[in-house]
């Protein structure tokens, strides 16, 4: 399980992640990031809608409703081109952290 | 045996939606979504073969509860009320500074209306030369305004700050323009029996 900064982190660079494989709805986008973490990344649900809103407020996505095949209205997101640029800053940081622990990690292996 | 208390799904939900609902900060639209998710997540758990009240009763503990959704929504919902009342607090704030420095008039009307004017105290002489920056506080604050209009919504300071801030600087400044008129009437009302002797 992660802990809450980290979640509170990492949700807008997964959100656009998902995003780049297409529109989707909220439900469906918790989903993903479950099914991917394997159960490692657990949201409280519906902490994920006010960021969903504050990332549409800053442009980086877009909504529309529209009727599922359930019959249904559901809010569709979609990624926009602020959203990419977004992305690719976020995956720069990220790559950067992720390289610096391995490196480290690697050399105190090696170490014992 | 069947089930005693028929659990109705739509029930439950709209009960449960209006109980979120009661926040000022959960808007309408929030609402329809939440009920879409809680929807989803339902179909889902009676597939895999729990009944619809149990499946109910996990997706609402799963979407969190009222007390930790609602400061979520209130700092994405907030912005544009933070920022009206910023302004509002900014034009009270104005009009203070303007009914300050028109107090500042009055020692001067006095001079006018009387035909035997007392003398205008120093300290009250002094005041008045310096009324024109009256007009500094209220540009200060305006700058500090749209300060907090470039922030970003979530980052963007409250206006409780704002109020604190205005209202000491009404306090600070009102003090010495008070004693400043007060002086001129007890020079009227009580005038130095030694001057101009």
């Amino acid at each position: 399980m992660l802990t809450k900064e980290l979640v509170a982190a990492s949700t807008v660079p997964l959100v656009l992640s998902v995003l780049t494989e297409g529109e989707n709805y909220g439900y469906a986008l918790i989903q993903r990031v479950r099914e991917l973490s394997g159960g490692k990344i657990e949201w409280t649900e519906g902490m994920l809608y006010p960021v969903l809103h504050w990332m549409e407020k800053e442009d980086l996505i877009e909504s529309e409703w529209r009727d599922a095949e359930t019959g249904r209205k559901r809010k569709y997101y979609r990624l926009r081109k602020e959203g990419r640029t977004a992305l690719r800053e976020e995956k720069q940081q990220w790559m950067s952290v992720h390289e610096t622990l391995a490196s480290l990690w690697k050399t105190s292996l090696s170490l014992t | 045996m069947e089930n005693v208390s028929q659990f109705d799904l739509n029930t439950a939900l709209r009960q449960w939606l209006e109980q979120l609902g009661q926040s000022p900060q959960i808007k309408a639209e929030n609402l329809k979504e939440l009920e879409s998710h809680i929807r989803d997540s339902v179909v889902r758990l009676q597939s895999k073969g729990l009944s619809s009240e149990e499946s109910f009763l996990i997706a609402i503990r799963t979407v969190g509860s009222v007390g930790k959704l609602e400061p979520e929504f209130a700092k994405v919902n907030r912005s544009p009320w933070n920022m009206i009342i910023h302004g509002v607090i900014l034009a009270f704030f104005s009009a203070a500074c303007w009914i300050l420095w028109a107090l500042l008039l009055v020692p001067r009307m006095f001079e006018r209306m009387l035909s035997d004017p007392p003398p205008v105290p120093a300290f009250t002489r002094l005041l008045i030369g310096c009324s024109p920056f009256l007009a500094v506080p209220p540009l200060l604050a305006l700058v500090y305004c749209l300060y907090a209009l470039s922030k970003k919504s979530d980052v963007r300071p409250s206006w409780m700050r704002f109020l604190a801030a205005t209202v000491g600087a009404i306090l600070l400044l009102a003090f010495p323009i008070i004693v400043a008129v007060l002086l001129h009437f007890v020079e009227w009302i009580y005038p130095d029996p030694f001057a101009g002797n």
